[in-house]
C-alpha cells in the first residue's frame, strides 16, 4: 500500500551483486520533516541503499517509494523534489563554485537568481572562493559545495551520503546547525548516512543502523541506549568478587578499577548479598549507562557486524 | 545542458589540444611534402619552383592529401576521445551523478552529449579542411587541382578541377566528411556507454576503428567490406571528380548514417537501462 504522506518508504528492500548480498529486507518509513541517520560500518550497504533510493539501482526484492513515486519509473518527477549529495563529492573540476550553482539548477529548467546563489554560498561558507575552480578546493570545501548545490532549488527530501567526511570538527558543527535550520525553515526531510555515529547523533530523530546489509536497529537514539545501564562496583578483592558472581552465573568484567556486572543498574541489593556471603566489602558503586557509540558497538558485536 | 557541456568542453582544453595536434600534423605533412618534392627534383629546386613549372603538386594537392590522412587517422581519434569523455568520462569521474540527480531525462542527457560531441566533430572537420587549405595555398602555392591514380586510390583516372571548382568541392567535403565522422563518433559513444573508464572507452574505440579500417583496406576481405562502416568513410573523395556521381555519394552517405543510427540506438538503449553502481 503506497502511503503518499511518507516522504520515503522502503519495504523489504534487497539487492544482491553477484553472490554478495549487499542489502537484505531493509524497511523504513520517513515522515515529512524527519531527520533519519543511516549508520553502519564501511561496506554495511549505506551507499547501495541511497542508490536504490535514487533509482540508480534496481532492487531484487521489495520496493522504494520516494514521495509516493517509484524512483526508476518516474525519475524526472522524483529528481524535481529530491536532491542527493554523494560522497566523495562529484564535481566538475574546471568549473567554479558559482558556475556549479548557476548551471546545475538550469538542468532542471530552474533559473536561480544571483542573490540566491550568493546566499547559498554564504550559508556554506564558500562566498570568498565562489569564483575559483573547484580543482583548487579542499575535501571540506567540496562537501560544502555539494551541499550548496543540493539546496538550490530547495528540495522536499535531501539525501546526504557521508556529508561529514573530510570536514573538521567545527565544520561538522556548522553542518549540523545548517541542517537543523533547513528543517526548521523548510520542513526539509533529511536522510543522511555516516559511519561515525558521534557526528550525527545530536541531529537525527531516528537511526537506521545497517550491518552487512541488514537492519540492526531502527529507532531513536534513546531507544538504542535503553536497557544499557550496568552496575559498576568497587570492591576490596575484585578477583574473588568476580569468582563469586561467576558462580551465580552473572557475567562480569573489570573496567579500570571497577567491576562491571551484566545486571540491570537497579539490582544493587542482589549484588551486595552475593558479596556479603563471600565476606567481601563493597566500597563504592555507580550505575553506568552506555553512550550511543558503545550501545551501537555492542549491537554490532551481537549482530553480524564488525566489533 | 548544452551550455554546461560546452563550458566543460572549453575548460577541458580538449579543443585546444586537438587544434595543436592538427597544426603539428599539418606541419609534418608539409615537411613530408617538401622532402618528397626535393627528392623528385633531385634537390635542385624548391617546391614552389616545381609548382610554377606546372607540376601537379600545389596547395590544393597538399590540402586534399593532408585532409585525407588527417580525416582517416587523426580526426577519428579525437572524436573517439570526445565520445569516450562524454559518458565513460563522466562515469569514472562520477560527475554523471550530478546530471542524473537533476530532473533531466536520460534521453535529453544523451542527446545533449551527442550534440556537443557532434558539434566538436563538425568543427574539427572544418578546422582541418580550412587549415589544410590555408597552409596549402599560402605556403605551397595556388593552381588547379590535378589528381592521378595512385596508391591512395583518390581516383582511378586523371581528374582535373579548376581552382575555384576545387575550392567549391572542398566546401562540399565539409558536410560529407562530417557525416562520415559521425560513424566513429557514434561507435565511441556506444563503447562509452558500456565502459566505466574514459581511458578504456577511448582505447577500445580507437582500437576497434583501426582494426575495422585496416580490414576494410585489405582486399582479402572483399565480402566483408560492405558491412564495415570504415569501407565507406572516405566516400567524400567522390566530390573531387570532374563528374560527381551524386547517387553513389548519397548512397554511401546514407549507409554511414545507417551505421551511425544503429550505434546510437544501441548506445542510447544501454545508457537508458544501465545501473549506476
Amino acid at each position: 500500500m503506497v502511503q503518499p504522506s511518507a516522504a520515503l518508504l522502503l519495504e523489504g528492500l534487497g539487492r544482491t551483486f553477484g553472490t554478495r548480498r549487499a542489502l537484505w529486507d531493509v524497511g523504513l518509513e520517513m515522515a515529512p520533516g524527519e531527520i533519519v541517520g543511516l549508520v553502519g560500518p564501511n561496506g554495511a550497504g549505506k551507499t547501495t541503499l541511497i542508490k536504490l533510493i535514487a533509482g540508480f539501482l534496481r532492487p531484487d526484492a521489495g520496493r522504494v517509494r520516494v514521495l509516493g513515486m517509484c524512483p526508476r519509473r518516474r525519475s524526472r518527477q522524483v529528481m524535481e523534489r529530491v536532491r542527493f549529495a554523494f560522497a566523495p563529492p562529484p564535481l566538475f573540476e574546471p568549473l567554479t563554485a558559482r558556475e556549479h550553482l548557476v548551471h546545475l539548477p538550469r538542468l532542471g529548467g530552474t533559473e536561480v537568481s544571483r542573490s540566491e546563489i550568493d546566499r547559498a554560498l554564504q550559508v556554506v561558507g564558500l562566498d570568498e572562493r565562489a569564483d575559483e575552480p573547484v580543482r583548487t578546493f579542499s575535501t571540506g570545501m567540496r562537501q560544502r559545495l555539494t551541499l550548496a548545490q543540493a539546496i538550490l532549488p530547495m528540495p522536499e527530501l535531501l539525501v546526504l551520503d557521508e556529508p561529514t567526511e573530510g570536514l573538521d570538527p567545527l565544520a561538522v558543527l556548522e553542518l549540523r546547525s545548517l541542517l537543523v535550520l533547513l528543517r526548521e525553515e523548510h520542513n526539509l526531510t533529511i536522510l543522511l548516512s555516516s559511519h561515525l555515529l558521534v557526528e550525527i547523533e545530536e541531529l537525527v530523530d531516528r537511526m537506521l543502523v545497517l550491518s552487512n546489509g541488514e537492519t540492526l536497529f531502527l529507532g531513536t537514539p534513546g531507544e538504542l541506549t535503553e536497557h544499557t545501564a550496568r552496575l559498576r562496583l568497587k570492591v576490596d578483592r575484585a578477583e574473588a568478587a568476580q569468582e563469586a558472581f561467576g558462580e551465580r552465573g552473572i557475567a562480569s568484567q573489570m573496567v579500570g578499577d571497577e567491576l562491571e556486572l551484566a545486571l540491570d543498574g537497579t539490582d544493587l541489593e542482589g549484588a551486595r548479598a552475593i558479596l556479603r556471603a563471600r565476606g567481601l566489602a563493597l566500597t563504592g558503586f555507580r550505575t553506568h549507562r552506555a553512550t550511543l557509540e558503545e550501545a551501537l558497538l555492542e549491537r554490532l558485536r551481537q549482530g553480524k557486524g564488525r566489533p | 545542458m548544452i551550455q554546461l557541456e560546452i563550458l566543460r568542453l572549453w575548460r577541458s582544453r580538449r579543443p585546444l589540444l586537438a587544434e595543436a595536434a592538427i597544426l603539428f600534423f599539418l606541419a609534418m605533412m608539409l615537411l613530408g611534402f617538401y622532402t618528397y618534392a626535393q627528392t623528385k627534383t633531385g634537390g635542385g629546386a624548391d617546391f614552389r619552383y616545381t609548382f610554377e613549372n606546372r607540376s601537379y603538386f600545389n596547395g590544393l594537392t597538399f590540402a586534399i592529401y593532408a585532409f585525407y590522412f588527417g580525416f582517416l587517422l587523426i580526426l577519428p581519434i579525437f572524436v573517439a576521445t570526445e565520445g569516450g569523455a562524454q559518458i565513460a568520462g563522466d562515469t569514472s569521474r562520477r560527475t554523471l551523478l550530478l546530471f542524473l540527480t537533476r530532473p533531466v531525462g536520460r534521453g535529453r542527457l544523451f542527446l545533449g552529449k551527442l550534440a556537443v560531441a557532434t558539434g566538436l566533430g563538425c568543427l574539427l572537420v572544418a578546422d582541418l579542411l580550412i587549415t589544410s587549405l590555408l597552409i596549402g595555398l599560402l605556403v605551397v602555392g595556388w593552381g588547379d587541382l590535378d589528381l592521378y591514380p595512385g596508391v591512395l586510390q583518390m581516383t582511378d583516372r586523371h581528374q582535373h578541377l579548376g581552382q575555384s571548382q576545387a575550392l567549391l568541392r572542398f566546401a562540399y567535403a565539409w558536410p560529407a566528411a562530417t557525416v562520415a565522422l559521425f560513424a566513429p563518433l557514434s561507435l565511441s559513444l556506444l563503447i562509452s556507454s558500456w565502459a566505466r573508464s574514459a581511458v578504456n572507452a577511448v582505447g577500445v574505440s580507437v582500437a576497434v576503428y583501426l582494426v575495422l579500417y585496416v580490414v576494410s583496406e585489405i582486399h582479402f576481405f572483399q565480402d566483408l567490406r560492405p558491412w564495415l562502416f570504415t569501407s565507406h568513410m572516405a566516400y567524400w573523395r567522390e566530390l573531387f571528380r570532374e563528374e560527381v556521381d551524386w547517387p553513389s555519394l548519397f548512397r554511401d552517405g546514407a549507409k554511414l548514417m545507417g551505421f551511425s543510427c544503429l550505434f546510437l540506438a544501441l548506445a542510447f538503449h544501454r545508457f537508458r537501462t544501465r545501473e549506476e553502481r
